[in-house]
């Protein structure tokens, strides 16, 4: 079946199988392989994107559910310069990247949430994080990246904004 | 050098930026023109004798190209640690685990290689399955090896335990137990092998020329003909090791045959029933001590599951037998360890290498031995507690860098929290452990590393080295060492990929050595580029060498900081005027040196020395367990990167509560029942801890700038200061790893029955 999708700000139109999983549609078609697979269950939410503004599992999703609609994966969180929005630039300061693998998926969780609520509490960082795992850094300066974006989005609003 | 530009500052990790934006290729993010992928058939039962393999259902399987099984391995068909090795790519006959690999399919696509694989249909003749330690251990066992079933049985001897016994005033004893762990890295295991005269082989893999060496031999080609490049690394913590041999040489073998790309992807379930995990222990202890709380004697006998395979059990039976007695000094100590097979996955190296296990028994028993004593936890592990000129278990003597009493006045002198009242639902505890552990390989094996340092005209730096980054930050540690030494900006040093053409073979990135071992070897390179560099700068200022210092990118005057030459105008006329800008050098840990009998000698360059204290609140009607106040003191000798070190305790940390509360591999029958992360309860972010990390700074005169390793150490403290606590809390003496909600509610509620 064809579909079209907005993918990072960009009109995609495909050819998949209807059993195409968003996951593979992504790494395998459209060459976005900053989106992890981790279980292939949605249980470590490494494969997270934004469909709508929504945190997903892409390895849960098929791709006919993404058809007309949305998406945003890592790939499409930078600025289109290269300049890094402010969660990555957090993360990066704090130290809440090890291996990276959940990374991308820990970002997008993160984005979702600072985008409907700019200055969270931390239990409201650890529910909005809760469906990704991580078995680097223990969490905590995950934590701390989320909360430290969260005060440079509120002194610099015009950065990372939807 | 003792104003410090980048050592003990504040760096971000060098390798980051990729790993935010998602343009760092992983393993399973290559793709090759006509790439197929592989995936295995696994035995799925733990014991029996394959009679017969019908491979024809998977060739029926649309996409499908190649069935293997163990006649089509052109070598030996064999791959391990330590010969000789006992563990085949595919099974050819003797089931030993059940999740033993035994055909591998390969298709056009990812989906079809596992559709066909489930097609193939095995017969296996079963056999009773040896489960358990006193089932492998029994006189009329059967065999799973052809040398039985013990791995390795090991004695440290020192003085005469009987009499001290004899001596002491008061003797505990007690059998702990604890239980499998899986690593859990987010990125499965993962290798993409490209066929030709030479392989090249894109692994998720933590020691890349031990993958060349197996590669090699089961392609039966020699070693220079196989090229091991490690991807990006989603975490391995010990885990990627046998495996990435495994999958890396069936994706080659199956990559000559059809002479196209394979990958290889494992699945969750896999990474958990096909790979190895942390062995589950037994060990009986007993201690003796005097009334004023001096401990005089230790016998421990330390039993570990190393289920099918040896892996890395020989190695795992030395840790914990030099490690079983802990951080204290004892005249009178006799520890046996034993390493045995059993029908189940195998198990190697996890970070921590058998310290978690010995570790939770021995502090335990610290902790009991207190009560009984009726001494505080902390001053009895003080006054026990080694310093330095102190011989340890192993008689070796320290004479710097031995911080453990310093971790415990650091603990001590902590503002902690007041211990609240026991309530009708919460009961409250606190708990502490102290250890060291071993840093580098010891008695392990020989320890050499090779480094790089190469500087371009520009005065830019290139770092090689055969260490692998996983996460824990060594490209930066690395990075800042060149830095430091040669004067030159973070900015302006670069750490190449790990690609066994490129850099020298430096043994395997385990045992919290990078820093240490890879950090000295890097140092040493570094500072003979840096030796042209001030020779050439002393030409340019016609001045004496001792007049020259290198920082902040220039070459500078000291007596005139205001005369300064540039870096890169040094390194450009240091290339024209034939002074070398490259050199490859060597760190080499000493040979340890000891008795084969006793184990009575040196073995460790160093040791990390660490003291934890854990608080916590315990709800009597969940058995949930709250962390309330962690602080974790260690002795790292000099941090080089203050973020990377937290950020490697505070996993670490993470890690081992969950070994001590929350993580259990469930068997019935030897099978795994809880392969996927549902069932297996990883800790998420509601589970965190709130660790904090106190550097304790007494310089290792083996590292570079004073630096020792830390990534594993705080697991076995963590886990250990967990049980205390939590004891501490309920009133009762737990025995075995984990502590899980329903043995504290059982315990309380025996404790309200009794």
């Amino acid at each position: 079946m064809r579909i079209q999708f907005r993918c990072n700000g960009a009109d995609v139109q495909v050819e998949v199988e209807p059993d195409t999983r968003v996951i593979d549609l992504l790494r395998e078609h459209l060459g976005l392989t900053g989106t992890k697979e981790g279980c292939g269950r949605g249980e470590c939410g490494a494969c997270t994107i934004l469909l709508d503004g929504v945190p997903v599992n892409a390895c849960l999703l098929l791709a006919g559910k993404i058809a007309d609609r949305e998406i945003v994966t890592i790939e499409g969180v930078a600025g289109a310069d290269g300049s890094l929005h402010p969660i990555q630039e957090a993360f990066l300061d704090v130290g809440a990247v090890q291996c990276g693998f959940c990374t991308p998926g820990m970002i997008l969780s993160a984005k979702a949430l600072l985008d409907e609520n700019r200055t969270p509490g931390v239990e409201e960082v650890e529910e909005a994080l809760s469906g990704n795992l991580c078995r680097c850094t223990g969490y905590g300066k995950i934590v701390d990246g989320v909360l430290e974006a969260s005060r440079r989005l509120t002194e610099e609003p015009d950065r990372g904004g939807e | 050098m003792d104003r410090m530009s980048v050592i003990g500052k504040h760096v971000r990790k060098v390798d980051g930026l990729e790993l935010v934006t998602g343009q760092a290729k992983f393993s399973g993010d290559y793709r090759f023109p006509g790439m197929v992928y592989g995936a295995v058939k696994r035995a799925g039962v733990p014991a029996g004798r394959i009679t017969k393999i019908d491979v024809e259902p998977a060739r029926k399987v649309p996409g499908v190209v190649d069935v293997l099984t163990a006649k089509d391995i052109p070598g030996p068909n064999l791959i391990g640690v330590l010969p000789p090795f006992d563990q085949p790519l595919l099974a050819a006959d003797e089931i030993r685990y059940a999740g033993e690999s035994v055909v591998l399919v390969v298709a056009e696509t990812a989906a079809a290689a596992r559709r066909a694989a489930d097609a193939v249909s095995l017969s296996i003749e079963p056999v009773e399955p040896i489960l358990t330690l006193d089932q492998a251990l029994a006189p009329d066992a059967r065999k799973i090896h052809e040398n039985g079933n013990v791995t390795l049985s090991k004695k440290l001897i020192k003085g005469e335990v009987k009499p001290a016994f004899e001596s002491a005033d008061v003797v505990v004893e007690r059998t702990y137990e604890t239980s499998f762990q899986e690593h859990g890295y987010l990125e499965p295991e993962t290798v993409c092998a490209i066929p030709g005269r030479r392989f090249t082989l894109y692994a998720s893999c933590q020691s890349p020329f031990h993958i060349r060496g197996h590669v090699a031999a089961n392609l039966s080609v020699p070693a220079s003909r196989v090229q091991v490049v490690q991807a990006s690394t989603g975490g391995s913590f010990g885990g990627k090791d046998d495996v990435a041999t495994e999958i890396g040489a069936l994706a080659c073998i199956a990559a000559q045959r059809l002479n196209r790309p394979v990958m290889i992807a494992h699945e969750r379930k896999e990474s958990i029933v096909g790979s190895n995990l942390r062995h589950a222990a037994r060990i009986e202890i007993e201690t003796g001590a005097m009334n004023d709380g001096r401990i005089v004697a230790r016998r421990i006998r330390v039993l570990l599951d190393g289920g099918a395979y040896a892996s890395e059990s020989p190695f795992v039976t030395m840790k914990t037998l030099i490690h079983a007695v802990g951080p204290y000094h004892i005249d009178h100590v006799e520890v046996e360890s034993t390493s045995v097979y059993t029908n189940k996955t195998y198990c190697g190296a996890f970070r921590g290498f058998g310290v978690p296990q010995v570790t939770f028994a021995s502090e335990s028993q610290i902790d009991e031995l207190a009560e009984k004593l009726g001494i505080d936890p902390l001053e009895i592990r003080r006054i026990n507690g080694l310093k330095a000129g102190d011989p340890n278990a192993t008689g070796q003597v320290y004479e710097q860098s031995v911080g453990l009493l310093e971790t415990i006045a650091t603990i001590a002198d902590q503002p902690a929290p007041p211990k609240p009242a026991e309530t009708d639902r919460y009961l409250y505890g606190t708990g502490y452990a102290s250890l060291a552990q071993g840093i580098s390989n010891g008695a392990e094996g020989v320890d050499v590393t090779g480094a790089s340092v190469q500087m371009s005209q520009d005065g830019s730096v290139l770092v090689g080295i055969g260490l692998t980054e996983l996460g824990q930050g060594s490209r930066t540690v690395w990075s800042q060492i060149a830095s430091e030494v040669l004067g030159v900006g973070m900015e302006s040093v670069s750490v190449r990929l790990v690609d066994t053409d490129a850099v020298h073979d430096s043994g395997p990135t385990v045992a919290s050595r990078s820093t240490t071992v890879g950090g000295m070897a890097v140092y040493k390179a570094a500072t003979e580029v840096r030796k042209s560099l001030v020779s050439m700068a002393a030409l340019m200022f016609q001045t004496e060498e001792e007049n020259i210092e290198l920082r902040e990118g220039f070459a500078i005057l000291k007596m005139d900081d205001s005369a300064r030459i540039p870096i890169p105008n040094v390194a450009t006329a240091a290339y024209w005027t034939g002074f070398p800008l490259m050199n490859l050098a060597f760190s080499k840990a000493p040979d340890a040196n000891f008795d084969d009998e006793t184990h009575q000698g040196d073995i460790y360059i160093a040791y990390n020395y660490g003291t934890h204290r854990m608080d916590v609140r315990v709800d009597r009607l969940t058995g949930e367990v709250k962390v309330l106040h962690h602080v974790a003191a260690h002795d790292v000798g000099r941090v080089i990167n203050p973020l990377g070190l937290e950020g490697q305790i505070e996993g670490a940390a993470l890690m081992g509560f969950g070994f001590a509360h929350m993580e259990k591999i469930r068997y019935v029958d030897g099978i795994i029942q809880n392969a996927n992360f549902a069932d297996y309860a990883l800790p998420s972010i509601k589970d965190r801890i709130p660790t904090a990390t106190l550097a304790v700074e007494d310089p290792n005169p083996t590292g570079p700038f004073g630096a020792k390793g830390a990534g594993e150490p705080p697991v076995a403290a963590t886990a250990a200061a967990f049980a205390n606590a939590v004891a501490d809390a309920v009133g009762h003496r737990f025995t075995r790893l984990p502590i899980t909600r329903e043995d504290i509610l059982e315990a309380i509620r025996g404790r309200n029955d009794g």
